[in-house]
């Protein structure tokens, strides 16, 4: 299991979502919230998918944060 | 955690064992938009996850998604990723600074882009050819303003002049 943290200054809880929901498919995703962090804990059935997986993850909620900022600066 | 010979311990080390790297740059030089920017240059070929090291500073880690990365290719990594978020950081202070210059520029372009006016805009446009208020002159023309003032006797008639000028018939 990978536990990714993401920072509320820095990400938008609406883009971990999507991200997550993007993801859903390919592990078992857990989320839940701390109190700076969105929590998304990855688990898949090799510890290379979880790998994958978890690090997709991050990358699209990067994304998704950033196309958010742009739109609405 | 690994130290990077290249860069200072505190700004950036590396994590063999995981096959990552972290950068940690002042929010105050480097905005998060800038941050945003360079890791999305890099999430080709790593995988990014930014997060706030304190109340000052970004840390940013970046795992190539290349398996068996060693500590020269992380170091290559991280110092790229340096290198891009400073020309992002530079690209974003200038947009600052130039925001109404461009704002300016792009609303003539929209204006003239609207096309040409209706007749309605037409009929309500001011035509008249009313000279503005010129207290200080600066819209006289030169021979206006200092051109040779014509004397009283200055009554001849064009043809009879006594021909000192006339270059024309000496030949």
């Amino acid at each position: 299991m990978i536990e990714l943290r993401f920072h509320k200054d820095v990400y938008a809880g609406e883009a971990v979502d999507a991200a997550v929901k993007q993801f859903a498919r390919f592990a078992a995703l857990e989320t839940s919230e701390a109190p700076r962090h969105w929590v998304v804990r990855v688990t898949g059935r090799s510890a290379a998918r979880e790998r994958t997986v978890a690090g997709e993850l991050g990358n699209h909620a990067l994304g998704a944060t950033a196309h958010r900022r742009q739109a609405a600066p | 955690m690994a130290a990077l010979s290249s860069i200072p311990a505190e700004l950036a080390g590396a994590d063999l064992a995981a096959g990552a790297v972290h950068l940690t740059v002042r929010e105050e030089i480097y905005p998060l938009d800038a941050v945003f920017a360079a890791a999305f240059t890099f999430i080709k070929d790593a995988w990014v996850v930014v997060d706030r090291a304190d109340d000052a500073h970004w840390k940013v880690v970046l795992t190539p998604k290349a398996a068996g990365a060693d500590a020269a290719a992380l170091e290559t990594q991280v110092g790229a990723f340096a290198n891009e978020l400073l020309a992002c950081a530079y690209r974003h202070r200038l947009a600052a600074a130039n925001r109404a210059t461009v704002e300016a520029v792009t609303n003539a372009a929209l204006a003239g882009a609207l096309g040409p006016p209706s007749f309605d805009e037409l009929e309500q446009f001011d035509f008249s050819n009313d000279a503005f208020e010129d207290p200080l002159g600066i819209a006289q023309s030169w021979e206006d303003k200092y051109g040779k003032k014509a004397k009283p006797d200055d009554g001849a008639p064009a043809g009879a002049s006594d021909g000192a000028d006339d270059d024309g018939g000496a030949a």
